[in-house]
């Protein structure tokens, strides 16, 4: 049943508007280009078009685009490898052009992916940013260009994952990764946001519940845009996720889809060459990361049936090293509303982001879009599960 | 019907396995991703087509029933509203898969509303609470299992088969 909470710091529940701004603008864009698809995806010439012409307008002379290689993986953005040769770097560059479609399974901002990335990449491997164009007013629609990162995100041996590097096996590996994932993990959360001047993120305040309304806001925003067909179990946990919001008491930076599908690392050293894909990162709760890691869908068992974190380690070494890595302590009863969240979350992308933009024709591949959107339901067993835990 | 619709399922499986793929190169690694995924819904289609119709007037009977469980215990505001969806939806005729899809948007939207009490302003019975865990409960398993063959639930081996969920 709902539990009471009353801080200074609260905010209404119910109150929609209450969102970080960016995150209303993506939304709002989102819904004001829908019905100007459908989507195609982008030839090689005219990628080197756009290519072209942005870093032209960069100021960039006797530029040259060679090489343009679409790439896959992923379920969200249109990439393509390519090398820049230019005047002041007439040996050239590998490049990654990584643009939004018109929809994707999940609407995010290339402007704060690369303002995140860009920093972090002081703080860990990640892929260096070169350029971002958050809004498309040079490239046509928004991008982030990224430097070429080498290495894989699963062993290219006697591993087995699926689409978009779920429920990968590790193997061997095992020992050389999990303390560079947990050192990720707790790097990004010790991480001081306050300093860093974000120009495209907003923070919510501590010691209430607005971090987590906020992201109820976000996600609910998204299905209620999206609609395909009423699914009353995704209602329901959106009122659970209101009526029980929980205070975060010190706003973090939250990756937010920080999982070892997102890890690029080396081979045969397991050394990590590369966290992906911030699109989703935010500041918010640890719990929200904590959780995400923990589903059992980035999850994998073990020879010996014990299901390990993220293909990993079992959930209570998990806990034990994050928290001694991190400093944080791991709160159960907030941990279990995010893990409601991203139940929520998952289940709001697959059965009304993938569905929808599956249905304008807005994606470059709808028939990913379509596979992951089939999973929607286990994302609604979970959340069953999880609300009746209570 | 010759030729079948599983005769045709599987010619072009074997026309995008053997003809298709071989023909993409090492560079072309989204187009022959996609040709798999391509594959993959096919043979999960060939699986599910014959009981389509079935599944999906399933799961609007299951919806149906969740709103008689609710009737009795929703807001007096809410009550002949849900009355009278209820009575529409009876009246669909359920070998017609378009209506009956449109039909689950009908009642379905009424339902999200109660859940949602008008933005929390009206109380949700802790009736309601366990009728709709009950039904999602129920459908999530259905959808997994119609969807088992993707391979991305994590507990797919304690599912049945659609042929055993449907004869169930």
């Amino acid at each position: 049943m709902p539990m009471t909470l009353a801080s200074r710091e609260d905010v209404d529940v119910w109150d929609r508007s209450e969102m970080e701004p960016r995150i209303r603008h993506i939304l709002e864009r989102t819904v004001r280009l829908r019905d100007t698809g459908p989507y195609r995806p982008k030839s090689d010439a005219e990628v080197m078009a756009m290519l072209t012409g942005f870093f032209a307008a960069k100021g960039l002379e006797e530029i040259a685009i060679s090489d343009v290689e679409r790439m896959s993986g992923g379920a969200s953005k249109e990439q393509f490898a390519f090398t820049l040769n230019h005047r002041e770097d007439p040996q050239g560059e590998r490049l990654v052009l990584r643009m939004d479609p018109l929809e994707a399974i999940a609407q995010t901002c290339r402007g704060r992916e690369g303002e995140i990335q860009a920093i972090m990449g002081n703080h860990m491997p990640v892929a260096p940013v070169r350029w971002f164009d958050a809004d498309g007013d040079l490239l046509g629609q928004p991008a982030v260009i990224l430097g070429f990162v080498r290495g894989v995100t699963q062993p290219s041996e006697g591993g087995s994952g699926g689409v978009s590097g779920m429920g990968g096996r590790l193997g061997s590996l095992i020992d050389r990764l999990a303390p560079q994932y947990i050192d990720a993990l707790a790097t990004t959360h010790r991480f001081d946001w306050s300093r860093a001047r974000l120009r495209f993120f907003d923070a919510p305040r501590g010691g209430g519940n607005q971090a987590a309304i906020w992201q109820v806001n976000w996600w609910s925003q998204v299905w209620w845009d999206c609609l395909v067909e009423p699914v009353p179990v995704v209602a329901l946990a959106e009122r659970w996720l209101r009526e029980n919001a929980p205070v975060c008491d010190r706003p973090m930076l939250v990756h937010g889809d920080l999982r070892m599908g997102n890890f690029m690392f080396e081979e045969p050293s397991g050394k990590f060459t590369a966290v992906l894909d911030w699109e989703l990162a935010h500041i918010g709760d640890f719990h929200e990361d904590i959780a995400w890691t923990m589903q059992k869908l980035f999850g994998a068992w073990g020879d010996d049936g014990v299901f390990l974190v993220s293909g990993l380690l079992p959930r209570d070494d998990f806990v034990t090293q994050y928290e001694a890595a991190s400093g944080n302590r791991i709160d159960p009863v907030r941990l279990h509303y995010y893990e409601v969240l991203n139940a929520y979350k998952c289940a709001v992308m697959d059965l009304g982001q993938a569905m929808r933009a599956s249905i304008a024709s807005n994606n470059h591949q709808e028939v990913v879009l379509t596979w992951l959107g089939s999973a929607g339901a286990v994302f609604l067993s979970h959340i069953v599960q999880l609300i009746r835990k209570g | 019907m010759l030729p079948s619709i599983d005769l045709r399922i599987s010619n072009i499986i074997k026309a995008l396995e053997q003809v298709v793929l071989p023909a993409l190169t090492g560079r072309e690694r989204l187009a022959r991703d996609q040709v798999n995924l391509c594959i993959g819904h096919l043979r999960m289609i060939a699986q599910q087509w014959r009981w389509a119709a079935a599944f999906e007037a399933g799961s609007f009977q299951a919806m149906i029933a969740l709103a008689e469980e609710m009737q009795p215990v929703v807001d007096p505001g809410y009550a002949e509203e849900l009355a009278q969806a209820i009575a529409s939806a009876k009246a669909v005729e359920g070998r017609d898969l378009a209506e009956v899809e449109h039909a689950i948007v009908a009642l379905g939207g009424l339902i999200d509303r109660i859940i949602l009490g008008e933005d929390g302003k009206v109380a949700l019975a802790p009736a309601v609470w366990e009728a709709v865990l009950d039904y999602g409960e129920k459908q999530a398993l259905r959808e997994r299992t119609w969807f088992a063959a993707t391979g991305l639930d994590p507990d797919r081996q304690e599912l049945p088969s659609i042929a055993g969920m449907m004869a169930g």
